[in-house]
């Protein structure tokens, strides 16, 4: 007799929440068709932290021009975190419209989602090349959002100061000569080392073994996405180029930070050459405009052969539609990503504002402000860049396998032959 | 009284309804996937005892859990030693002050793990570097960046975080020991010393099971701190089981087996609660 009526009352209680949700919705669904024409919201997931800002007012000049149309965007924190994030909203069901690719794993993970973008004109602008991080069977799934290059980057007024001319290093040799003749002068040039790199951050020791991994991989991302194995081919060279780090390097290595790297260190002429890519240049622009246009430079790493240098350049992100959505969502989501890249608005705004090295083609060298990003761009170009196949190891591999092991190596717990050993048991395991 | 149980267990509804919702059935979605190759989206294979199996062979995880469990063992001491201190120290008759003693060593307590864990970075790499520039001293180089630092980098953070809040515990104890009884101590000859471990102790052994308790666990399931401050390194040395779990479900993708390891983990940790709450009640002193 209780439980009956226990059970009535249960139902009673269910059955009004579920007629107060569905009397919500229909509030809201009307309210909508008042106006006419119907407003579109767009969810928009950012994990670029750094370019929030710019981001923001893009839309805001979007939304603008286009009244309609409504765009949320979320901003998760950088790398692995907001990946996380991002399959935390898929699995809640909350999907986004838009949202950002890692590579080709996160391509394939969200495949039943990602729509075709072939017949986009963000795709077909495309630079050749840079939709390959983002193709699945010859199916592009994603829009490249910009070019990132890394390599060394260094302070060329303190090369200069130190003797040694930038331009001239063409070899493995004249790189290691440069940096015995500054590391000599240390004193007189008021340096506290040569190299700042820091071994703290797993993503740093990632990019770095890219020079030496993405010829392995045949410098393709598909290549490196599919491989089964990493043998470390050019292992030896990474040996010499780690040894000589950690000799000329800040101590202690293993608990340098980007923070003090890069903005303490080698904003301050504190340190000549860095591991980092061109997005550094916001944040030296914060602290000193003038960095970036006269001392900043990159110079490649000398991997296969002695005396032709590589730096890595390519997407690293892309831009990802969700097919399942609306159709007039998914209509407003694919016009937007065409409007950033391909109107002249939103050119200028990918250039001057973002300071993005662009992947798509009709965009003018010259308005790229700053020296080093240009380079990176003319480096692209001339085959100077090698793919980003650092970003296709496979899931958690660098920062649970390759970083900490590459610690050990750097800490001296184990010999390189270990390091190898291990990495390529671990790569092998987790594929 | 028939009316009094339904009315019990209509009002009783809503809790154990979000019990059931948030609790009681990830609960149970967790053991299955335990079971289970499970990355995040789809389940792709039913592997049974698999991945229990696979914990013993994780050199990485059994690192972590023997860390974990010295650290917990270090911190609880230093907490709940620190925690006694400051709790006699401001119980002692000195006016307004204790009060805002009281207050200050209360207040880390009320900062956030990441946070705390960002200032002691900050503390350890940069001050620590100034003080060891200054005076020479190296044993102020280079924290963080070998294993050992790490470890009591770590154990200085918690034990910082979590004193304050364990000494209130203790003061209020220490405030209900009666008076009569420390008089009668005092008459009967006993120096400070004995009056404090065989009146005073005996006393408040119900505030260390409360305290040890929550220092034990909180200590086992320590993450944003452990985030903040080392990130598991150098080396993934400075891992604990936390953050090892994170790291597998969320890095590697591999939800099914981080699930196992939470399981495990949850096991150890009821168990070596259990244990010490029923150590320490058995030497609750009854008034």
């Amino acid at each position: 007799m209780n439980i009956k009526k226990l059970w009535i009352g249960v139902i009673a209680l269910v059955t009004m929440m579920v007629l107060a949700a569905c009397s919500d919705e229909s509030d809201d669904s009307s309210s909508d068709n008042e106006q006419g024409e119907d407003e579109v919201t767009v969810e928009l997931f950012n994990i670029k932290v750094e370019t929030t800002d710019q981001l923001d007012s893009l839309i805001e000049d979007y939304e603008s021009e286009n009244e309609h149309v409504n765009i949320n965007v979320t901003t998760v924190g950088g790398g692995q975190d907001a990946s996380s994030a991002l399959q935390a909203k898929f699995s809640s069901g909350d999907e986004p419209s838009i949202f950002l690719l890692g590579g080709l794993s996160d391509t394939e993970k969200y495949s039943e989602y990602l729509l075709d973008v072939s017949d986009m004109e963000s795709a077909k602008t495309a630079i050749d090349g840079t939709l390959q991080g983002a193709t699945l069977d010859g199916t592009p799934y994603g829009i490249p959002l910009n070019i990132e290059g890394f390599g060394w980057m260094i302070n060329k007024d303190i090369f200069e100061r130190a003797g040694v001319d930038p331009s001239t290093i063409d070899s493995y040799d004249k790189f290691v000569e440069a940096v015995e003749t500054i590391d000599s002068q240390k004193e007189e040039l008021g340096i506290d080392s040569v190299f700042a790199f820091s071994a703290m951050e797993d993503w740093v020791v990632s990019q770095f073994s890219n020079h030496f991994t993405a010829p392995e991989f045949d410098n393709d991302v598909n290549v490196a996405y599919e491989a089964d194995e990493l043998q470390f081919e050019y292992g030896e060279r990474m040996k010499e180029y780690t040894d000589l780090i950690n000799q000329y390097n800040y101590q202690p290595i293993l608990s340098l930070d980007y923070g003090t790297s890069v903005e303490e260190l080698f904003a301050n002429d504190r340190t000549a050459i860095i591991h980092q890519g061109n997005w550094i240049v916001p944040s030296l622009n914060s602290i000193d405009e003038t960095f970036t246009q006269e001392k900043l430079g990159i110079l490649p790493l000398f991997t296969d052969s002695d005396d032709e240098g590589y730096i890595s350049a390519g997407p690293s992100w892309f831009w990802g539609i969700n097919k399942e959505k609306d159709d007039e969502v998914v209509e407003e989501s694919k016009k937007f990503i065409d409007w950033m890249y391909t109107s002249e608005k939103g050119k200028e705004l990918i250039v001057t504002d973002f300071k993005y090295v662009p992947a798509h083609e009709g965009y003018d060298i010259e308005s790229i402000t700053d020296p080093v990003s240009k380079e990176v761009y003319e480096m692209l170009l001339d085959d100077k860049g090698r793919v980003w196949a650092h970003n296709q190891y496979p899931d958690g591999f660098f920062s649970t396998a390759l970083f900490p092991e590459f610690q050990k190596y750097l800490g001296e717990k184990i010999t390189w032959e270990e390091f190898e050993k291990v990495a390529a048991e671990k790569f092998k395991e987790m594929r | 009284m028939n009316f009094s149980k339904r009315t019990y267990w209509l009002f009783l509804f809503p809790t154990l309804l979000a019990l059931l919702l948030v609790l009681i059935i990830p609960f149970g979605q967790g053991i299955y996937y335990s079971f289970t190759q499970y990355n995040g989206f789809e389940v792709s294979a039913f592997v049974g005892l698999d991945n229990y199996k696979n914990l013993f062979s994780d050199d990485q995880f059994v690192y972590s859990l023997w860390f974990t469990a010295g650290f917990s063992i270090a911190s609880v001491i230093g907490i709940n030693v620190i925690g006694l201190s400051l709790a006699m120290l401001v119980t002692q008759k000195l006016g307004r002050i204790s009060t805002l003693f009281r207050t200050v060593y209360f207040m880390p307590n009320l900062i956030g793990g990441i946070i705390l864990g960002f200032i002691w970075q900050f503390i350890f790499l940069k001050a620590f570097t100034g003080i060891a520039d200054l005076t020479g001293l190296d044993i102020f180089r280079g924290w963080l960046s070998d294993t050992e630092t790490g470890f009591w980098g770590l154990v200085i953070l918690f034990v910082w975080q979590m004193s304050g809040y364990i000494m209130v515990i203790y003061v209020s104890f220490l405030n209900n020991v009666p008076k009569e009884l420390m008089e009668a101590a005092t008459i009967d000859g006993a120096n400070i010393w004995q009056s404090f471990w065989k009146v005073k102790f005996p006393m408040i052994a119900p505030a260390f099971t409360i305290s040890l308790f929550l220092t034990l666990s909180n200590a086992f399931k320590v993450y944003d701190q452990n985030m903040a401050l080392t990130s598991g390194g150098p080396f993934g040395s400075t891992e604990m089981v936390t953050m090892n779990i994170y790291n597998t479900a969320f890095k590697v993708q591999e939800m099914g087996y981080a699930q196992a390891k939470a399981i495990l983990f949850l096991i150890i940790i009821t168990f070596i609660s259990v244990l010490q709450l029923y150590i320490t009640r058995k030497r609750e002193t009854e008034l």
